[in-house]
């Protein structure tokens, strides 16, 4: 699946997705944003026919008075209720489809599009909600590991040992980070999916598969981050792939109560290739090691595989 | 705390740059020497939604009685300019507020008549080519524009200048420090023939001040006024090119048309053409270079900015 | 005591430094994040010893602070804008709980459209919530106003949670010179934190904020609290004594600058009022005798103070900050209610609504103010609400309206 192997048909499958793109360009977004590169493919594939019905975070600054790069609908919230906004939306959308109001060429795909601060946190009281009442909406989260647009303070998806904002001690982020695919696999939606940018295939898929789905829906992008996690910008791509090779980041989907891999990365290169690229965890590695946390890190990654692979 | 009838002791300052080019930090800088000085200091910086690259600002007040101007300043004594790349965009506001009493200090290669020409500007405009001078990192282009800034001013001793860089930026450790140091020490001696060419001004008068020309605000209903954007990829007008500071250049002769460049690229703003070659939109490259980084062919390669045919100049911000 | 140069958010850290916080229950949100960055850094290195606990939401932040308080602990807490709305019902909540703490509110514009630049919307919403609020001009209040507010919310009359309020961007991300104190000089004007019989403990227990069937008990309750915190009044008085004489600096529930003789005076609040001052100073100069009036404390609200202040002016022109929708400005009703009902003759009170969403007021549009309500004691009523609003702007508006597609029907201005 790297980019040199990839084979004439994929190539083909790319180049006619790229001689025009939906998302506008002229966004307020940092260079090098992994979270914008998922959601430009991840638009592609949803498409105009959509409303994206945004928490705050990053990507709230995407529409910013008279600039919009979307050229399908968008509805601002607020950080805690976004799947809250979708619900309105969605039921709106449906009065008015049965009522004759809407032609069903006019409806809408409902999109929750949020950060994994409000996704983790803030906001997973009202997407509990949306799922319980099995609401037909698809949410994207974008997961750069921590509050991104307040300066990268340590959310509940920051990973154990990252430095960020809040947790700059020589042992970095104490907590582990929280695992939202399977707290959304566990309310038994309809599809759960991880995709990362720098693996762009398995991502269209992903996408393909759950537009072409009903109820509840979860695509989580990880989003390498260059101002927050300190890389250049340039390697975006790179961590991301890192993070796929090494373990850290499983692609992979939920549908009908059972969990599949799409990329096993075989073999898993050193969790520690990954670590050393981004300085949030160079305090990790300098001015010496520090096994213990690095220890924990990779026992995890290695305790999440081998039951996988057992 | 009776003041003086409209005594000149305020200097309002304003340097203007790129996001991580140093702008905060120099004010910063400016502002401690200053303090060191005696005087009264405010300092802040300024910066919207845009991130690294974007065009940001930063302002120093510093005067001999407290300070109750705030915000923004309106009226600068002296504008310093970084990146003299955002002379020619507008929105940056680089001359905001510039009159003839302003002193101008451009970084720039440029001789300075033709700046002055190309700007339009009445007051003292004094031109110094960092690069030249020995600046080869931009990310110490801030400690240089504050050392230059604080010998205009001309009440700033060398050794509050030093006192302020080691204040500044004692968390980023020695090896940083040294190098800032020289270089701002190095752009203060510099401006050795231009010493206290800036002079505070005054604030304006409320005998003669121009009427702000308030209107009746208008009723206009909520189709018109709800916040809101009717059309469809309006920023696209937001040329984010501006934040550029190395451009990627593809060689078509090496392009295996593998389109990767194009799918990876965060901004969309590379397109494939018939043929399958990418097209870069400069207008929207923000510069991070991940098609550089990321094509197999190894048919991009890294162009500084001011490198490039015409540069910059000629594009416009709308 | 050292002076050093402090945005109003390191100012902030401080103050809660010097106050010995125990507990600082936390959410990131802009322009407040980096006081909670700089005690989390703090705490990280070791310099001070106190617990943070970054919660999921402001509204889980705000139940921990005041559960923490009524626990026993002193703590801290700071917020902004969307944050503070989100907590909402827990201000009313755990003021009533009568558990003492202090919460920073960095002001900015409320949503919708949401902004990050300042105004005070924000704050404005919870002055109905048993929360005091203390309003800063400067760096050096925001550090002040949180020692001052420790001693008043834990005042034994008060027993009340303190908002201790500054502007977005014009003080939190603004250095300015700012003196902090000694500590040892601050154990003195602040000792430790003494909750008294607020406290969970085995061996005492205690049934905390229970539900009350009923008016009578219900209006008992929340009038005891309003009571309270007009107790806030000679209180204040009583610490801000107690302060300026160990710290040399003295505030006032109100601060006037330059009013005895003043005709005209401009009423505001937060850090726009330095620039009022600079105003006054300059019409001075042009033989316009002006003054300022300041509420430092807006709960409890100084109606008397205000009233002695203002009485026998000519002019008063209340520049509001926000924009209570449907009525218009939140002061200028406060102001007018606090001058109404006074035997003699009473100013004209002009309303101004200016500094929406972090717009500048500047120094022409004070002159202009203040020359329009001259103008309006002439002829003796008080003008509409205005807001400051200049041409250029709206012609701005119209530029962006044709960019985000806003089509006129044929008639309508363009301008």
């Amino acid at each position: 699946m790297r980019g040199k192997a990839m084979n004439e048909k994929n190539q083909n499958r790319l180049q006619n997705r790229h001689s025009e793109h939906l998302l506008g360009t002229g966004t307020p977004m940092c260079a090098g944003c992994g979270g914008l590169a998922a959601i430009k493919e991840i638009y592609d594939v949803i498409g105009e026919k959509s409303v994206f019905i945004n928490a705050a975070g990053c990507m709230t600054l995407l529409a910013n008075y008279p600039f919009t790069p979307f050229r399908g609908s968008w509805l601002y919230t607020a950080m805690a209720c976004a799947p809250a906004g979708a619900q309105g939306v969605r039921d709106a959308l449906d009065i008015l489809l049965a009522k004759g109001r809407l032609a069903a060429a006019e409806d809408l795909e409902t999109v929750v599009l949020t950060g994994d601060g409000s996704a983790n946190g803030i906001g997973l009281s009202a997407t509990s909600g949306a799922m319980d009442r099995c609401l037909d909406f698809l949410y994207i989260c974008y997961d750069n590991e921590g509050y991104g647009n307040t300066g990268q303070q340590a959310s509940a998806a920051t990973p154990l040992g990252a430095r960020t904002a809040t947790s700059r001690g020589p042992l970095g982020y104490p907590g582990r980070k929280k695992d939202l695919f399977a707290i959304w696999a566990a309310h038994r939606p309809t599809y759960v999916a991880t995709v990362s940018p720098s693996h762009p295939l398995d991502l269209v898929r992903k996408l393909e598969t759950a537009k072409n789905l009903k109820g509840p829906r979860l695509v989580l992008a990880f989003a390498p981050c260059p101002t927050g996690w300190g890389f250049d910008p340039k390697e975006m791509i790179e961590v991301g792939k890192l993070a796929v090779q090494t373990g850290i980041w499983p692609l992979k989907e939920y549908r009908e109560g059972k969990v599949t891999h799409t990329i096993v990365p075989r073999p898993r290169l050193p969790v520690d290739e990954y670590l050393r690229r981004q300085g949030r965890f160079a305090h990790l590695f300098q001015p010496q090691r520090n096994e213990d946390v690095l220890q924990k890190i990779h026992s995890s990654v290695d305790a999440y595989w081998d039951a996988i692979e057992s | 705390m009776e003041k003086d009838e409209g005594s000149p002791s305020l200097y309002r300052i304003r340097f203007h740059g790129r996001g991580g080019q140093g702008m905060k930090t120099a004010s910063r800088i400016l502002g401690s020497a200053l303090f060191q000085e005696g005087f009264q200091v405010q300092d802040a910086p300024r910066y919207g939604a845009e991130r690294r690259g974007a065009p940001i600002f930063a302002y120093v007040r510093a005067s001999r009685d407290p300070i109750n101007e705030r915000g923004i300043i309106h009226a600068p004594d002296l504008v310093i300019v970084a990146d003299e790349t955002l002379l020619s965009i507008p929105a940056a506001g680089v001359l905001h507020g510039v009159a003839a009493a302003t002193v101008l200090l451009v970084n720039s290669g440029e001789n300075v008549e033709s700046l002055q020409a190309r700007l339009n500007v009445a007051g003292r405009l004094i031109a110094f080519a960092a690069e030249k001078e020995g600046l080869h990192d931009l990310r110490y282009v801030g400690a240089a524009c504050a050392g230059a800034a604080a010998r205009l001013i001309g009440v700033i001793s060398r050794s509050s200048l030093e006192v302020a860089i080691r204040d500044e930026l004692a968390h980023l450790g020695d090896a940083i420090i040294k190098n800032n140091l020289q270089l701002a020490l190095g752009f203060y001696d510099l401006m050795a023939p231009h010493v206290g060419v800036v002079t505070p001004g005054r604030g304006i008068s409320a005998l003669d001040y121009r009427n702000p020309e308030w209107v009746d605000f208008p009723f206009e209903e909520a189709r018109l006024s709800v916040p809101a954007v009717f059309a469809p990829g309006t920023s696209a007008r937001l040329k984010t090119g501006l934040w550029r500071t190395e451009r990627p250049v593809l060689d078509p002769d090496l392009c295996k048309r593998c389109s990767l460049c194009a799918t990876y690229c965060p901004e969309n703003a590379i397109t494939l053409d018939r043929q399958g070659y990418p097209n870069i939109d400069y207008d929207h490259c923000k510069g991070c270079l991940l098609c550089v980084e990321q094509c197999p062919a190894h048919a991009m390669r890294t162009v500084p900015e001011h490198d490039t045919a015409g540069g910059r100049k000629g594009e416009e911000h709308s | 005591m050292k002076r050093i140069l402090l945005t109003g958010n390191n100012a902030a850290a401080w103050g809660a430094r010097l106050a010995g916080v125990e507990y600082v229950p936390a959410f990131p949100i802009t322009p407040q994040t980096e006081i909670i960055e700089t005690l989390a850094y703090w705490i990280d290195s070791g310099e001070i010893d106190c617990r943070m606990t970054t919660l999921e939401s402001e509204h889980s932040m705000i139940t921990a602070a005041g559960a923490a308080a009524a626990t026993g602990v002193r703590v801290f807490t700071a917020t902004s804008s969307q944050g503070l709305l989100y907590g909402m019902e827990m201000l009313y909540t755990v003021a009533g709980w009568r558990a003492p703490f202090v919460m920073v509110n960095v002001s900015r514009g409320l949503s919708s459209p949401i902004t990050l630049e300042p105004d005070h919307n924000d704050i404005l919403a919870a002055r109905d919530s048993g929360f005091l609020q203390i309003h800063c001009a400067t760096c050096q209040e925001v550090l002040d106003g949180i020692l001052l507010a420790y001693r008043l919310a834990e005042h034994e009359k008060v027993r009340l949670p303190v908002l201790v309020n500054m502007d977005g961007f014009y003080l939190s991300f603004t250095r300015e010179p700012v003196e902090i104190p000694d500590a040892a000089a601050v154990r003195r004007f602040l000792s430790g934190y003494d909750a008294e019989n607020i406290r969970f403990r085995a061996g005492a227990p205690l049934s905390e904020a229970v539900a009350v069937l009923g008016g009578t008990l219900y209006s008992y309750f929340r009038y005891e609290m309003h009571l309270a915190a007009l107790n806030g009044l000679k209180a204040f008085g009583e610490i801000a004594a107690d302060f300026a004489a160990i710290f040399g600096r003295e505030y006032r529930d109100v601060e006037g600058y330059r009013t005895d003789d003043a005709e005209l005076v401009f009423v505001m609040i937060g850090s726009f009022a330095t620039k009022a001052k600079e105003a006054v100073d300059r019409l001075r100069d042009a033989g316009i005798p002006a003054g300022l009036v300041r509420p430092i404390l807006l709960r409890p609200f100084p109606r008397e103070r205000i009233r002695n202040m203002l009485a026998g002016k000519k002019g008063v022109a209340v520049i509001d900050q926000n924009l209570s929708l449907g009525m218009g400005g939140i002061l200028h009703a406060e102001i007018s209610s606090a001058l109404y009902g006074v035997a003699g003759s009473q100013p004209i009170v002009a309303g101004f609504i200016g500094g929406l969403g972090g717009r500048d007021i500047s120094a022409e549009e004070f002159y202009q103010m203040a020359n329009e309500t001259l103008q309006a004691v002439e002829e003796g009523h008080a003008p509409p609400p205005r807001l400051l609003f200049a041409r250029e702007e709206l012609a701005e508006v119209r530029r962006m309206q044709q960019i985000a597609g806003v089509t006129r029907n044929a008639g309508e201005s363009h301008e």
